[in-house]
């Protein structure tokens, strides 16, 4: 199948500054050479703990932020070396819902021109076909046309979130990265927006990077889904294989720990958290490393990578040797 | 609205007699936003009560007013445009409505502290993380920490409680540096630092992912247990509810609709809507399967178009004659669960 999006070995780090001088005494490497493919008209999803580097991917992906070295390439063409035309042309056909809706709207705008922003930026329609638009985008994510005029601190969180989702859609995009889009809604008006997306999805057979840490939203909405921990993609499959089987021992972890609607019924604090300063200076073996009820001689010494061991199904663990080179 | 609501006597003398172990017991309460499009009644007669040492969840649709609630007992709503115009707000017997501001302001961040919604948006940027923590320890935990340093080490101590690995590193991180679910737990441990008898937590785990949420909420609990905190909890996951909860108070527009232990509203929720956000949880895989997730139709009015009778009514399957012209009054089908529907009127 043809992608839509092919990212290669993408690497960001950050650097840690501390005193009062700001020297740089560390580095936290948020990505840490990613693949990922996303195909025309599916959902990847994208799990993993809070700091692993989520959104920093989503932002290397809008070309909002620079790897330090990889590719993404969105519908043939580099988005980081790409200019004029080549680049319009990413910039209108990848959208983003981010985490924080408060944020990412302008407070001293009105919403009709917060919605009509992106339709502005790419010069799409006249004043009065955009104010139509924006209107009509509004009724599309359910909320009233008469909330046009006001602010952003009139909405609620909830409120604020849809206005957002208006707004990635204004321009058609062919892949919107929505970064922990429904986190901020209750689990109603989240039925609406996730109905919402699927409906949009078959109906202009658009592609969603969905980031969520909520398994069962993630579970509901993806096709495949990919977890990832401190900055690598440990393991990927199709969502039902992946719950049906998971096979890293993180990706279990992430699924005792999801709390059931059964009063009670109390899931497992996990302790997954690491080595003190694992994040900062990675050990030489996996990053789960002591972690891991499973943990055995190799995991120390040699990093996992990501490879296929079952059909479909990727995973990045020394306890899973793929078919083809075990013995 | 022209009619006067409707309160029964019943639930009132509830409200106020029956517990003596009640940390706050709202009564009332009415907070409006006073806008160039009209009168937003944001919270339109709220009853509430939090006995000592106990969790609420309070849960309900975006925009139904748990924010406005939140802010309203720590008296932080904006004046204008909004305004507590009635009610009252006791918390240790004392009417937190009738302070004036000094009062307050002693009381915030001493007994109560809050966990906002929008942690991005409540650290300050210009600060680091590690000076903004030791700011609130030296304000609030005097006796615990008396100089910077060993404000600092406490803060440090906090962060590495709330999972955050290197913490004597992050310290020195302004929060533009750190992921959401960092900054959010940031905001925990500046709650948690002041030992607070009463702890509103507006969606604190909404940004985290489950391994940390079940942290955080482990870590209230501790505190819950440790120092008997109540706390008041928002948030829209029912299994968050289901999990740290021991009664929940379900809001609709303005107003809460349905009060339980969590295990009865679990098990037989009464209200119509109460039953519609249970429908709406979604399952994995379900969509594989061709399944659309169950909303609930319709929108949350506005100021607008708030309907008559029961706000709820143009959204329930199970609306009556009644509910199309008359705002129904609390009722309390069995001990320990009021519902606001006309369907349990007897
Ligand atoms: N501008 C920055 N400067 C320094 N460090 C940064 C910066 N942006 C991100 N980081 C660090 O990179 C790591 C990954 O952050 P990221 O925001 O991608 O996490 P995330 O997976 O989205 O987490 P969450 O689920 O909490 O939103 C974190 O350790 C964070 O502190
Ligand atoms: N400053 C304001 N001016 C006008 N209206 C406001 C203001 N602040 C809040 N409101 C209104 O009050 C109502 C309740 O808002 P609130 O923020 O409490 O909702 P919420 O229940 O916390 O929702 P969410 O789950 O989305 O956070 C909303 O209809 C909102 O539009
Ligand atoms: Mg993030
Ligand atoms: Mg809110």
């Amino acid at each position: 199948m043809e992608n839509l999006l092919q990212v290669r070995g993408l690497r960001k780090s950050f650097a840690i500054r501390s005193g009062i001088f700001r020297k740089t005494t560390g580095h936290v490497q948020a990505v840490d050479g990613v693949d990922l493919d996303v195909h025309p008209n599916e959902t990847l999803g994208l799990v993993g703990e809070s700091g692993c580097g989520k959104t920093t991917l989503a932002k290397i992906i809008l070309a909002l932020e620079r790897p330090d070295s990889g590719s993404v390439v969105f519908d043939g063409t580099d988005i980081h070396s790409a200019r004029g035309q080549a680049l319009e042309h990413v910039r209108r056909g990848i959208q983003v819902i981010f985490q924080d809706p408060f944020g990412s709207l302008n407070p001293r705008k009105k919403v009709a021109s917060i919605i009509a922003e992106p339709m502005i930026i790419h010069k799409v329609g006249s004043k009065a076909q955009r104010y139509d638009r924006s209107a009509e985008l509004l009724k599309l994510v359910g909320l009233s046309t008469d909330m046009l005029g006001r602010y952003p601190h009139e909405f609620s969180g909830g409120q604020r979130q849809r206005i957002c989702i208006a707004r990635a859609m204004a321009v058609n995009p062919r892949l919107l990265v929505c970064d922990e889009p429904v986190s901020a809604l209750d689990v109603s008006i989240q039925a609406q927006v996730i109905n919402l997306l699927v409906e949009l999805q078959a109906e202009l057979k658009l592609s969603y990077i969905f980031i969520s840490h909520d398994l069962s939203v993630v579970g509901y909405i993806s096709h495949r889904i990919a977890v990832m921990y401190r900055g690598q993609i440990v393991e990927l499959a199709d969502a039902q294989e992946l719950f049906d089987n998971p096979l890293h021992p993180y990706t279990r972890c992430l699924m005792d720990a999801v709390p059931e609607p059964v009063p009670g019924k109390i899931a497992a604090a996990a302790h997954v958290r690491g080595d003190e300063d694992s994040v900062l200076f990675p050990a030489r073996g996996c990053a789960f490393g002591s972690s891991c009820p499973y943990r055995e001689e190799p995991c120390t010494r040699e990093k996992p990578v990501l490879a296929e061991a079952l059909h479909g199904h990727y995973v990045a663990c020394h306890q899973h040797i793929p078919p083809d080179e075990q013995a | 609205m022209a009619t006067e609501k409707p309160v029964t006597e019943q639930y009132q003398a509830d409200a106020f007699s029956r517990r003596k172990d009640d940390l706050l017991v709202i009564h009332d309460l009415h907070t409006h936003f006073f806008t160039p499009d009209g009168v937003v009644r944001a919270l339109d007669g709220v009853d509430l009560r939090l006995k000592k040492g106990t969790t609420l969840g309070l849960v309900g649709e975006s925009g139904c007013g748990k924010t406005v609630l939140a802010l309203s007992i720590l008296r932080l709503i904006q004046d204008p445009p909004g305004r507590i115009v009635k009610g009252s707000i006791i918390f240790e017997g004392t009417d937190l409505l009738g302070l004036d501001e000094q009062e307050i302001r002693k009381i915030r961040g001493n007994k109560i502290s809050m966990i906002f919604q929008e942690p991005m948006t409540s650290l300050n940027p210009v600060f680091t993380i590690g000076a903004q923590i030791a700011e609130v320890i030296l304000l609030h935990q005097r006796h615990r920490a008396s100089t910077k340093g060993q404000a600092m080490d406490m803060a440090v101590e906090m962060l590495k409680m709330v999972g955050i690995s290197s913490p004597a590193r992050r310290i020195n991180d302004y929060p533009h540096q750190l992921s959401g679910g960092m900054c959010q737990r940031v905001m925990i441990a500046m709650a948690l630092a002041c030992r607070p008898s009463l702890m509103i937590a507006d969606e604190p785990t909404t940004a985290l992912d489950v391994t940390t949420q079940a942290q955080i909420l482990c870590l209230m609990k501790d505190l819950k247990d440790e120092i008997d905190t109540s706390i008041l909890l928002v948030t829209h996951d029912l299994g968050v509810v289901a999990q740290s909860c021991q009664e929940v108070a379900v809001m609709y527009t303005g107003n809460v609709v349905e009060y339980a232990l969590v295990e009865d509203i679990f098990a037989l929720p009464l209200h119509p809507y109460t039953k519609g956000l249970m429908r709406a949880i979604p399952r994995i895989g379900a969509r594989q399967e061709g399944k659309t997730l169950h909303a609930i139709a319709g929108n949350v009015p506005t100021v607008r178009d708030m309907p008559k009778g029961c706000t709820f009514h143009n959204r329930c399957p199970e609306v009556m004659d009644i509910c199309r012209t008359e705002y129904p009054p609390v009722f309390r089908p069995k001990a320990d669960h009021v519902v606001r529907c006309w369907r349990y009127v007897n």
